[in-house]
């Protein structure tokens, strides 16, 4: 039943967008905002290429990367377009979680690690070298495994925790039926699902936790690994599309899902809750919606670009959202590797090589709004021998 | 009479049992991997690379090949060399302490040699994921095995030889090299092949040494390039979504319990051999 | 008496050298362990084996833990017993199902299959032992854990015995883990079974026949006392091989941490997959205390695993014959 639907829905947004992206990047309308505001103010793919020194590596570098299995799906979109513009750039990349990312950076294994969550201040203190550079952005969902309900349910950040806490175990419990006036709920017993890895998926949706919850936020907290509350009949699953899986393999569960696995949750039949955002309103993880909590949170970003996305006021702001960033170290062992990773960040934050509308549609991607391009710019140029 | 009878009879129908509990798992997870496989079995899981939770396994397969290869040459050679001192040149005293250590490293969960391996070979060597960071973890893991067999075949060979050749005036070192050694080579061999067959079902010590490669064929390097490998596709590949993962994952394991079978049957025939060896200097 | 020469004396160092590696490995090993283990081991003091949370702590919090003059993330507290308890009860669970049912089997094969059959299902042990524990971890994500949940589950859950019934999810959890466990211990006692069997004397069978025993009452008197030393040192090796094993157990056992399973359905985890799944967040501690706190529960496994290791290795010089063909499967 709901499987055409979702197609149907992301081919409509794929057309829409694809329309857009052939028409011009200079006139934006409403479908393609995001990618409309950054094309029209930031530098084109020449003068940035030319500030940050970039270009085709005299001898061929093979970037490897580990992390994310949230960002995974799109570095391998941008594989072969980096490859055909520059011929000895060889991006790798590898899933693992955003823990596996920030480690195999920080020990020099890999060049790149994909994060959904930046360095904590500790690390940052430690490896004076590690910047985190974001890419691009995205959001998270939180899906459901309910075989009869149709409507999207309304879940609010306290309502969530109190599921992954424990106190509330069955779908039918008041506090969910209050939000969800007029929707029949079935008495199955919740099942919170979490990420068995350290992972950055974890970090936004604790944020989010913390924020709405105080007794979350003075117990567990957030990070890319927490302690968790023992809920009774809790699963676990590895990376985004381990929990996909796993909420599909478990009626009456409850899991938070990386938007670029969206897709794949929505084919699996799970429903997407509408969360409350800092308004009060209800709100689901659109382009539009995620844009305009990034406009909302975007004037505090630092210029070490650590900044959550999470909870952002607005009442169409959605409240998970986050950068992608990749962990960079700003010194590395030769000009010749610091080439290839200048040009291939510049390259992902360029709206007309890599963060073209067409390659953000197939992950539900958002572009890096223009007010951050600079400071991110500046990072990059950071990047040497 | 008849009740010992019966109680025969329950015996052997216990063993039945048990037997049958043994067979039937291993023919349920023969059968369902090769069943879950089956859609994706065709040359192009050769030819391809994977690429992320699809495509072929043309570059796993060539790093497994590359790591067993590894083994060979670093396990093979320590290993035959340690057998070969145990065996004809220490003391009882050396070679009791040595024969303890290697059979302690024996029991080492292969977590712990993964652990070990990314903290000091990884990280602290800065040799990055590689080539040599798997090997030597894989190398570690097995060496024990290829010690004990190359010991056990050069004991297995019979006296009369070693002493016929010494009382010609033939020295040790040409008695080992060329009547022992020679002798001793189908049983040597049967213990690289159980130490290849580990290493190719092993996933815990390469997962923190060896890395993994999506997409691109291994590079021959020995440091800084990491290593695609067959049981990396499974393990990752069954904890995504998709019946084309599950499939892959399910291939990856048909192609590793192919290796084995192979290897198996190589054992069997080389072990043949040895016994045959051995029954024919024994006369 | 023997002539030794200048080559050969050469020859022996190289050898000699070889022979030293792998002793020389498992010093190393065992060095980096202890180092790497060291300031948790300051830090935890004996915390470490009394409590019951292990978690690597908020690392973007604003403090941090110090302990004995160690620091490590705010909230940071590692106690081991849930995962101790884990990976005990599910590999001697594992143990008490694999070694009746390996011994029952091995002396069924030897004794009443016919020898054209023998060679085949000896072939078929290899691979059982041979099959790769990730093989073994798919093929119970997507086969075995579900039958155990569908099946199984309700002719157990019917007992009504208090641990034995609860809630079963998918099929990940304890009961999937430790069978799954039993089945790679099975090849281990079943294959060192069978070699012994074969080398007990023909002649005291023959005379036990003869005085009129039933085969079983042959079995019972003469092959069961001949071997039993020989089975009891294989056991303790399948149990090193259970404790050990990691990525099956990842796959199947639902990892949960922080508190005992309240069933036999109930999710859990192991020393050793723990050290699997937390180690990439582990290292993202900038204290260093998280990676430091997974070496000393790696330490306290390879302590287990040695002990058990050794104890079967021991039994097992006190046969003659062949020594133990097996460690670790194949």
């Amino acid at each position: 039943m709901k499987r055409p639907i979702a197609l149907a829905l992301v081919s409509t947004s794929a057309l829409a967008v694809a329309a857009c992206g052939g028409s011009s990047s200079s006139t934006p309308t409403t479908a393609s905002a995001p990618g409309g505001t950054v094309a029209s103010a930031s530098t084109p793919a020449g003068s940035g290429g030319a500030s940050l020194n970039t270009g085709n590596p005299s001898s061929p570098v093979t970037l490897n990367e580990s992390g994310s299995s949230l960002l995974f799906p799109y570095l391998q979109v941008l594989a072969s377009p980096l490859q055909a513009a520059y011929s000895n750039i060889t991006l790798a990349p590898t899933a693992g979680g955003s823990g596996k990312g920030i480690s195999d950076a920080t020990a020099g294994t890999t060049q790149l690690g994909g994060s959904d969550a930046y360095l904590s201040p500790g690390q940052m203190a430690a490896n004076s070298s590690l910047m985190n550079i974001p890419i691009v952005i995205s959001s998270q969902a939180v899906d459901y495994n309910l075989a009869g309900v149709t409507t999207p349910l309304k879940l609010t950040g306290n309502v969530l925790a109190g599921m992954y806490q424990g106190k509330i175990t069955k779908w039918n419990d008041p506090a969910i039926a209050a939000l969800n006036p007029g929707v029949t709920l079935p008495s199955t017993t919740i099942v919170p699902v979490r990420r068995v890895d350290s992972s950055g998926d974890t970090f936004i949706f604790t944020s989010f936790l913390s924020k709405t919850n105080p007794a979350w936020s003075s117990g567990p907290g957030f990070g890319t690994t927490v302690t968790w509350p023992a809920a009774s009949g809790e699963l676990t699953a590895n990376g985004n599309p381990g929990m996909v899986q796993t909420c599909k393999a478990t009626p009456g569960c409850i899991a938070y899902i990386g938007i670029s696995s969206q897709a794949a949750a929505q084919s699996a039949g799970l429903g997407e809750a509408m969360l409350q955002n800092q308004a009060g309103q209800y709100v689901t993880p659109t382009q539009a919606n995620v844009t305009s909590a990034v406009n909302s949170g975007v004037s505090s970003v630092p210029a070490n670009l650590a900044a959550p996305l999470i909870y952002e006021p607005g009442a169409t702001s959605y409240p998970i959202v986050n950068f992608e960033y990749l962990v960079v170290k700003s010194t590395q062992p030769d000009a010749n590797t610091a080439k290839a990773i200048r040009t291939f960040l510049a390259f992902a934050i360029d709206p007309s090589t890599g963060s073209t509308s067409a390659n953000l549609a197939k992950e539900q991607f958002v572009a890096l709004p223009s007010s951050v391009i600079p400071k991110v710019q500046a990072a990059i140029a950071k990047i040497g021998p | 009479m008849r009740a010992r009878r019966l109680r025969d009879r329950c015996f052997w129908g216990l063993g039945a049992l048990a037997l049958m509990l043994i067979v039937a798992p291993a023919l349920s997870v023969l059968i369902s991997v090769f069943h879950q496989a089956a859609p994706s079995l065709g040359w192009s899981l050769l030819t391809k690379a994977t690429n992320g939770a699809g495509g072929g396994l043309r570059n796993a397969m060539l790093g497994t090949l590359l790591l067993l290869l590894g083994v060979l040459v670093v396990a093979g050679t320590i290993g035959v060399a340690a057998g070969i001192y145990l065996a004809e040149m220490a003391g009882p005293r050396v070679g009791g302490v040595l024969r303890f250590f290697s059979e302690v490293l024996a029991g080492m969960p292969s977590i712990v040699i993964g652990y070990v391996g990314y903290v000091s070979l990884v990280v602290e060597f800065h040799w990055g994921y590689s080539l040599l960071a798997g090997v030597l973890a894989l190398s570690v893991l097995v060496l024990p095995y290829v010690v004990r067999t190359t010991e056990v075949a050069l004991r297995q060979v019979p006296t009369a030889l070693s002493e016929a050749s010494a009382a010609l005036g033939v020295s040790r070192g040409r008695t080992v090299a060329r009547i022992l050694l020679p002798t001793a080579i189908p049983g040597i061999a049967s213990g690289l092949i159980v130490a290849l067959a580990i290493s190719t079902g092993e996933t815990a010590p390469l997962l923190f040494t060896a890395g993994f490669l999506d997409g691109h064929n291994p590079s021959l390097s020995l440091f800084h390039h990491q290593v695609p490998y067959l049981t990396y596709v499974t393990f990752t590949d069954t904890s995504l979504p998709g019946r084309s993962a599950h499939q892959l994952a399910a291939a990856a394991g048909a192609m590793t319990l192919a290796i084995l079978v192979v290897l198996i049957v190589l054992g069997r025939i080389v072990a043949g051999r040895a016994r045959r060896q051995t029954d024919r200097m024994s006369l | 008496m023997i002539r030794t020469s200048g080559g050969d004396r050469s020859a022996k160092l190289v050898l000699s050298a070889a022979a030293m590696i792998p002793a020389a490995a498992l010093g190393f090993v065992v060095f980096e362990m202890v180092k790497e283990a060291y300031p948790a081991i300051v830090f935890n003091g004996a915390r470490f084996f009394t409590t019951k949370t292990f978690t690597i702590g908020n690392l973007y919090g604003t403090g941090v833990e110090v302990r004995h003059g160690y620091k490590a993330a705010q909230g940071a507290t590692f106690g081991i017993l849930p995962l101790v308890f884990g990976t005990l009860v599910s590999s001697l669970i594992a143990l008490v199902l694999a070694v009746p049912v390996s011994v029952l089997g091995a002396i069924l094969l030897v004794e009443r299959i016919p020898r054209r059959l023998q060679a085949p299902l000896g072939v078929f042990l290899e691979l059982l032992a041979g099959v790769p524990s990730v093989v073994f971890g798919l093929w119970g994500v997507y086969t075995f854990g579900p039958f155990v949940a569908r099946d199984l589950y309700r002719y157990i859950s019917d007992l009504h015995i208090p641990w034995l019934t609860g809630a079963v999810g998918s099929g990940q959890g304890l009961l999937t883990s430790s069978l799954v466990l039993a089945i790679m211990v099975v090849p281990i006692v079943a294959a060192t079974t069978r070699e012994l069997i074969h080398s007990v004397p023909v002649l005291t069978k023959e005379g036990a026949t003869a005085l009129g025993l039933t085969p079983l009452e042959s079995v019972r008197v003469v092959t069961i006392p001949f071997i039993r030393t020989g089975i009891i040192a294989a056991a303790l090796l399948g149990w090193g091989r259970a404790l050990g094993e990691t990525i099956a157990v990842l796959l199947i056992s639902g990892n949960f941490l922080n508190a005992y399973p309240k069933s036999i359905f109930s999710s859990f985890s192991t020393m050793a997959s723990t050290i699997a799944a937390l180690l990439d967040g582990a290292l993202t501690d900038a204290t260093g205390m998280a990676v430091h706190a997974l070496a000393e529960l790696g330490l306290v496994l390879l302590v287990i695993t040695l002990l058990t290791n050794l104890a079967g290795r021991l039994v097992a010089r006190r046969l003659r014959g062949p020594g133990l063909p097996v460690g670790r499967g194949v």
